[in-house]
């Protein structure tokens, strides 16, 4: 434990992604995105209320509890892009948030009871849907709900944060954002290309984009990021290097360049895209090299799994010292934090445990209106799997498995505990995707961009037949 | 391989190794008996003996307030909790027990027990009839001098806190006591869980759950531990014996 925590040089073993487009082609397989082990799938419905109030005590009573990251999930979208896998509701009926924030409002109040008031939470983020769907007003009313039950650690780096939609949105509501609290924005971009724009549904001029960014500079929130897509319909290489360089222009602190997953049979709105208008395997890929390219000539360092920060970001700083971690809401600087996620769909995880909210809106209702906690199926890790979710997050956030450390923590001898894991992580040996070092098992840089495909090997669930589950995939 | 972290046992450290015939390796009282010559045989003969109890889980008692009082119990595995419940409903902590130590010793001049116990985590014990034990010590002098030392361990254990100490010294006093007992089990002194919740330790110290956290933080800030959810690494015993020192001689 000690030297685990002890500071590392990172930065120095950190290879740079190799984009190698036969190995990423054979390499290209459905597989989960690991911001959770185990993922939402093997979440079950015996998990209730009851069983989050038991984990809640549990996670009270730790020597030291942990400090708290809230969620709060806005669903609702004025429009559908069509590439959207997110769980949201297409309206332009503006009292469904004043209905939506009401209710927020007592789900915050009776999550917050059970939490000791020493638990101070040190991350706030507002995710959707369109969390700007909800007014100025409406997102003060929240944030103060949440201040007023929860206690806020007063610490410089405790982060504030919100997705944006930069078209329903003016420079000045960005000011009201900064006095409410809000540190960090997210900014769904995905590509300027007007031909993309057009096949997703998603209308953004690159003005009204960057009046947004130049606004979250202006009012002095402290980190910008910007949310790209490759392999959308219609995209070409020479629309998104474009796009590429106009967001490089505006030097966000992070860029997120996400893989279109096209699953149509999962997610309806995607019926509304015509596969004949995706790029082809080999265009995809060159999308993917292009984005690194050009982010790397520009300075970005890739942190993995999609995204990219400036060096001189929380991020890259704390990848660098071997503090970065990886939830729900992406990476985080801030270390193992008990998740508390309030709204519909969202997802907690407290203690050794995963819960999710009601995916539909009445249900969540009905529950809240009921005076319980809107908890509708969840999961309690066992010791395996608490492992195996340590080793994937470790694997995602640094790039490495730590296997001595992973031996001395859990009193496991690795080569055999993995046995089954290490004859599938063989064939990527083989591949130089990884190599063993010195205690370790790191992901080379051919092997970087498929962490994902080192973490399948160690995922005890991907073994088990008969459970039908879908996944986006690799690449 | 380094030593198990407790409450992960091994067959160095496990206390559930006896049987019919052989005591378990951790038995309390196997020394005892085998120097005048009595085996597990003749402990049954006479009685007294020996039932293996368990597993119970976290939450279940082993035995409460008020009950006859039959039996003293040997913890094999996992955490006892002893408490008792005062007349405005407020719970004291007592002691906490792990393997190897005996639970019930504070009822043998009575017959009901004084306090409740409750299992912590997945706990076994070994039960030894009473009244039977009692004369049997009569006749096993190093059995009778045994059950003197675990009294008057008892004892010394609780008078140690109702001095007048400071929160930094009583959890640095904590901590060792804990390492010291496992060690003596043949788990790691130096890495162990912390099987009781914080309310507990807070309650057992008398001191606020805040407290607590707030102690073992400035303590991990200060190098003396690192505290991992429910695992504590000892890194400056020296320190911690320094602080302790004056409830808890080296």
């Amino acid at each position: 434990m000690a030297d685990s925590n002890a500071p590392r040089d990172h930065s120095a073993m950190l290879a740079n992604p190799l984009f190698d487009a036969d190995l990423l082609h054979r390499y290209d397989r459905p597989g989960p995105r690991y911001t959770s082990y185990p993922t939402a799938p093997q979440f079950t419905f015996d998990f209730d209320e009851s069983a989050l109030r038991k984990v809640v005590r549990e996670s009270n009573d730790d020597p030291i509890p942990r400090s708290l990251s809230i969620y709060v999930h806005v669903p609702f979208c004025a429009s559908p892009c069509f590439y959207c896998g997110c769980n949201r509701i297409i309206t332009r009926d503006r009292s469904l948030a004043e209905a939506y924030v009401a209710r927020l409002v007592r789900e915050i109040a009776m999550t917050a009871e059970m939490f000791d008031r020493d638990r101070d939470v040190v991350q706030l983020h507002f995710g959707g849907g369109t969390p700007n769907f909800l007014s100025a007003t409406q997102l003060r009313d929240v944030v103060t709900t949440l201040r007023h039950h929860f206690h806020f650690a007063d610490r410089r780096d405790s982060d504030v944060s919100i997705e944006l939609d930069p078209r329903c949105l003016s420079p000045s509501d960005v000011a009201d954002l900064a006095t409410i609290g809000f540190s960090r924005a997210s900014l769904g971009v995905q590509d300027f290309d007007p031909a993309v724009q057009a096949a997703v549904n998603r209308i953004q001029t690159v003005e009204e984009t960057l009046a947004i960014i130049e606004a979250c500079r202006r009012y002095g929130l402290r980190s910008v990021n910007v949310d790209l897509i490759y392999g959308l319909p219609k995209q070409t290489p020479e629309g998104f290097a474009k796009t590429l360089d106009t967001v490089i222009t505006t030097r966000p602190d992070r860029l997120a360049v996400y893989s279109y997953a096209h699953l149509p049979q999962l997610f309806k709105p995607q019926r509304r895209i015509d596969a004949a208008d995706l790029p082809a395997p080999h265009v995809k890929l060159a999308l993917l090299q292009l984005a690194i390219e050009r982010l790397t000539a520009a300075g970005y360092v890739y942190i993995g799994m999609d995204h990219f920060a400036l060096p001189d970001d929380d991020l890259a700083l704390a990848q660098a010292r071997g503090g970065l971690h990886r939830n729900f809401m992406g990476y985080t600087t801030h270390a193992d934090s008990d998740l508390v996620g309030v709204g519909v769909s969202a997802i907690s995880h407290i203690g050794a445990s995963f819960s999710q909210n009601p995916r539909d809106l009445p249900t969540w209702q009905a529950a809240i209106d009921d005076g319980r906690l809107p908890v509708f199926r969840g999961m309690r890790l066992d010791d395996d799997d608490s492992l195996r979710a340590d080793l994937i997050g470790q694997l995602m956030c640094q790039g490495e498995i730590p296997v001595s450390a992973l031996e001395r923590r859990y009193a496991i001898e690795f080569d055999d505990y993995f046995r089954d894991a290490m004859t599938r992580l063989q064939p990527l040996f083989d591949d130089n995707l990884v190599r063993r070092d010195d205690g370790r098992i790191l992901a080379t840089s051919r092997g970087r961009l498929l962490l994902r495909n080192i973490a399948m090997c160690f995922d005890r669930y991907l073994d088990r037949p008969g459970i039908p589950v879908k996944f986006s995939r690799a690449v | 391989m380094s030593q198990p972290v407790f409450p992960r046992s091994d067959a160095r450290t496990a206390a559930d190794d006896g049987d019919a015939l052989s005591f378990c390796s951790t038995c309390a009282f196997s020394e005892a008996c085998l120097s005048q010559g009595m085996d597990k045989r003749e402990l049954g003969d006479l009685h007294v003996l020996v039932e293996h109890v368990g597993p119970l889980h976290a939450g279940d008692h082993v035995f409460r307030k008020g009950d006859p009082f039959e039996a003293i119990a040997a913890v094999r595995a996992g955490t006892v909790k002893t408490y008792v419940v005062d007349s405005e409903g407020r719970e004291h902590v007592l002691g906490f027990y792990l393997p190897g130590e005996v639970i019930g010793l504070d009822a043998i001049d009575g017959e009901h027990y004084p306090c409740n116990a409750i299992a912590l985590d997945t706990v076994a014990l070994c039960r030894f009839s009473f009244p039977r034990m009692a004369e049997l010590a009569a006749r096993v002098p190093g059995l009778q001098q045994q059950l003197f030392r675990l009294l008057s361990r008892d004892i010394g254990a609780a008078m140690r806190l109702a001095g007048d100490w400071s929160a930094d010294q009583r959890m640095a006093a904590f901590l060792l006591g804990l390492s010291r007992r496992l060690a003596a089990r043949g788990f790691s002194p130096r890495r162990f869980q912390l099987t009781m919740a914080r309310t507990d330790i807070g309650n057992y110290l008398r001191l606020a759950p805040e407290t607590v956290s707030r102690v073992l933080k400035r303590f991990q800030d200060d190098g003396l531990l690192v505290v991992d959810r429910r695992e504590v690494e000892l890194a400056d015993v020296a320190r911690l014996e320094a602080l302790a020192a004056p409830i808890l001689p080296s």
